[in-house]
């Protein structure tokens, strides 16, 4: 059985713009995208800022109406029967936001068991269990505003999981973690999976869907342009070497001369204090590095280290977002 | 019908909990009404100290209607810029009654206002108070309860339902102390206006809580108060659950939950 099945679901939204002639501009936040999810599945959406991840997730925890298309939550319309969707699903969206942060933990807690109409005996023996879980045990009782980044977003896990929901939405729920804190948080997920809950899970973190998801969606620019397990993705690329050079100084100029060669499939830029990492995909492997190394220093980069791998599924990932990521 | 009353007594006590701690609150609440109260009370040193209950009735609901007023306009858009109005929304309950359990913490913190009054006038002014029609006067203080509570239940998804309403609030504020007939009677107002009065819960509460403090009540006039109370709540309470479907609606559509 599927918990969620998504059929052509668009979201479009309208900005205005301007302050005296005053118009309105369209933009597509999600573009006729289709997909199932398992009962039971940890399930990735996959793709960069703006994709359409978090409007997905909106929709499907009824926050947001649908410009089109449907989709339905353990056989629930998002739109039509959204008063039954709501008791049965948590949600977490990344962020510090969304907490009381003048109340302590513990208030937080009660007041959203409260609000999810928990017993208030089951409340009270969850609690602790909760609070153990998501490593705030002995924290309860301290206001949150006095709280790390890491501490609120475990503290949203628990808040999620408060009335024991059967789906759950979690947008980048690792974002701004520490790396030891995404790992205890990552590990949470897992357990979750094992007590048959079904995850819907976002991230631009390929490494993380790699690490926790039974299937992946990709999207980019509101579409779904690959749907599969992470080792099917992981085949998009398998005929590919990547290329990463260190550079220092390289100008936008460079980087689409660099897209603009026949042989090269994406590539991708990341900034990194002082330098820049390149990566290039290429069915070409090494044999392309003579000429891109004397493609840059005519243009007076700076090269420092370069290899040559084999692709992983982060590559893949790039490959199918465009080298957006 | 338990658990949405839970969730009303669980919002009341956590918002008295922050409203304790905001500073703005403080001012509306404690602050400007023992200003007016102050000069209210100079004016009428030398004139009518026997009056003395009329200023402290009148400044207490000047501090009621402040903090109905600014906590009914953000009670919502608070929510929304803590980013905790998507989890409200996306819960089993209502977003009205939890607006309703936050009106309810404001209108209790308000009396407050009146008791300050009532302490300053006659602790630190020596003024005679005394409640002519005690009984009366107690009952309607109940009644006004419901009848602000729809009123802020009515502010709240008024001011979210177009964002730009509430940049009006500081203009809202006054004239609800004179068209309420807080510190003086609105026959002083030119005719046109009464209807405008009349309409207007916090007129009516004004008006029996003069009456019976300063004992000029009649039982025709309580009567009719009362009813215009609970008629109004009524109506008001009418008007803001569908008030709240449009909101609701319409920041599902225009996604504007999550942002202001």
């Amino acid at each position: 059985m599927n918990a969620i099945e998504v059929r052509e679901l668009r979201r479009v939204f309208r900005a205005t713009i301007g302050t005296i002639r005053r118009h309105t501009k369209e933009v597509v936040g999600v573009d006729s995208i289709s997909f199932d999810v398992r009962d039971g599945e940890l399930f990735g959406l996959l793709g960069p800022n703006g994709a359409g991840k978090t409007t997905t997730v909106k929709m499907l925890t009824t926050l947001l109406i649908p410009t089109s298309g449907s989709a339905t939550v353990l056989g629930y319309d998002v739109v039509r029967d959204a008063a039954a969707i709501r008791p049965r699903i948590g949600f977490i969206f990344g962020g510090e936001r969304g907490l009381y942060w003048r109340l302590s933990a513990k208030d937080n807690l009660r007041y959203f068991a409260d609000l999810y109409h928990v017993d208030r005996d089951v409340a009270r023996q969850r609690l602790p269990t909760l609070l153990e879980l998501v490593g705030l045990s002995g924290r309860e009782d301290e206001k949150v505003e006095g709280f790390s980044r890491g501490m609120r977003q475990r503290l949203h896990v628990a808040r999620c999981l408060l009335h024991d929901p059967q789906v759950l939405f979690l947008d980048e729920p690792t974002m701004g973690l520490d790396p030891v804190g995404a790992r205890e948080l990552r590990q949470v997920i897992r357990n979750l999976v094992a007590e048959e809950k079904t995850v819907f899970l976002t991230t631009h973190y390929m490494f993380e869907a790699d690490a926790l998801c039974e299937r992946v969606a990709v999207i980019n620019h509101g579409r779904i342009v690959a749907l599969d397990t992470p080792e099917g993705l992981k085949r998009h690329v398998k005929d590919l070497s990547v290329i990463e050079l260190e550079v220092f100084g390289i100008a936008p100029e460079m980087v689409e001369t660099l897209r603009q060669m026949a042989e090269v499939d994406t590539v991708s830029v990341e900034n990194r204090d002082q330098k820049q990492a390149i990566r290039i995909h290429s069915q070409f492997g090494s044999t392309l590095v003579p000429g891109i190394l004397q493609r840059m220093e005519g243009n007076g980069v700076r090269v420092g280290r370069v290899t040559v791998r084999e692709p992983t599924l982060e590559d893949a990932y790039v490959r199918l977002v465009g080298g957006e990521a | 019908m338990i658990a949405n009353l839970r969730v009303v007594l669980t919002t009341f006590e956590l918002d008295v909990k922050q409203q304790a701690v905001d500073l703005f609150m403080i001012f509306g609440v404690v602050i400007q009404p023992l200003l007016i109260a102050i000069m209210a009370i100079y004016m009428l040193l030398e004139r009518d100290p026997s009056r003395g209950i009329y200023v402290v009735v009148g400044s207490g609901m000047t501090g009621l209607w402040t903090s109905l007023l600014f906590r009914g306009t953000f009670n919502i858009n608070a929510e929304r810029f803590m980013g905790t109005l998507e989890g409200i929304v996306a819960s089993p309950s209502s977003l009205a009654t939890v607006v309703m359990g936050k009106t309810l913490a404001s209108v209790t913190l308000s009396f407050l206002s009146m008791i300050f009054s009532y302490g300053l006038a006659s602790i630190v002014f020596r003024f005679p108070l005394t409640i002519a029609q005690p009984l009366p006067f107690f009952v309607s203080l109940l009644v006004t309860i419901p009848a602000f509570i729809s009123f802020g239940l009515l502010i709240s998804p008024l001011m979210a339902v177009n964002l730009s309403l509430s940049g009006w609030v500081n203009a809202l504020e006054y004239p609800m102390y004179i068209l309420g007939g807080f510190l003086f009677p609105i026959l002083l107002l030119p005719d046109w206006s009464n209807p405008l009065s009349y309409v207007l819960a916090p007129y009516w509460a004004a008006r029996v809580l003069h009456a019976t403090s300063s004992g000029s009540a009649t039982l025709s006039d309580i009567l009719l108060s009362w009813g215009m109370m609970l008629v109004l709540s009524g109506i008001y309470m009418a008007a803001s659950y569908r008030l709240f479907r449009i909101v609701l609606h319409r920041a599902r559509v225009e996604a504007t939950l999550s942002m202001m």
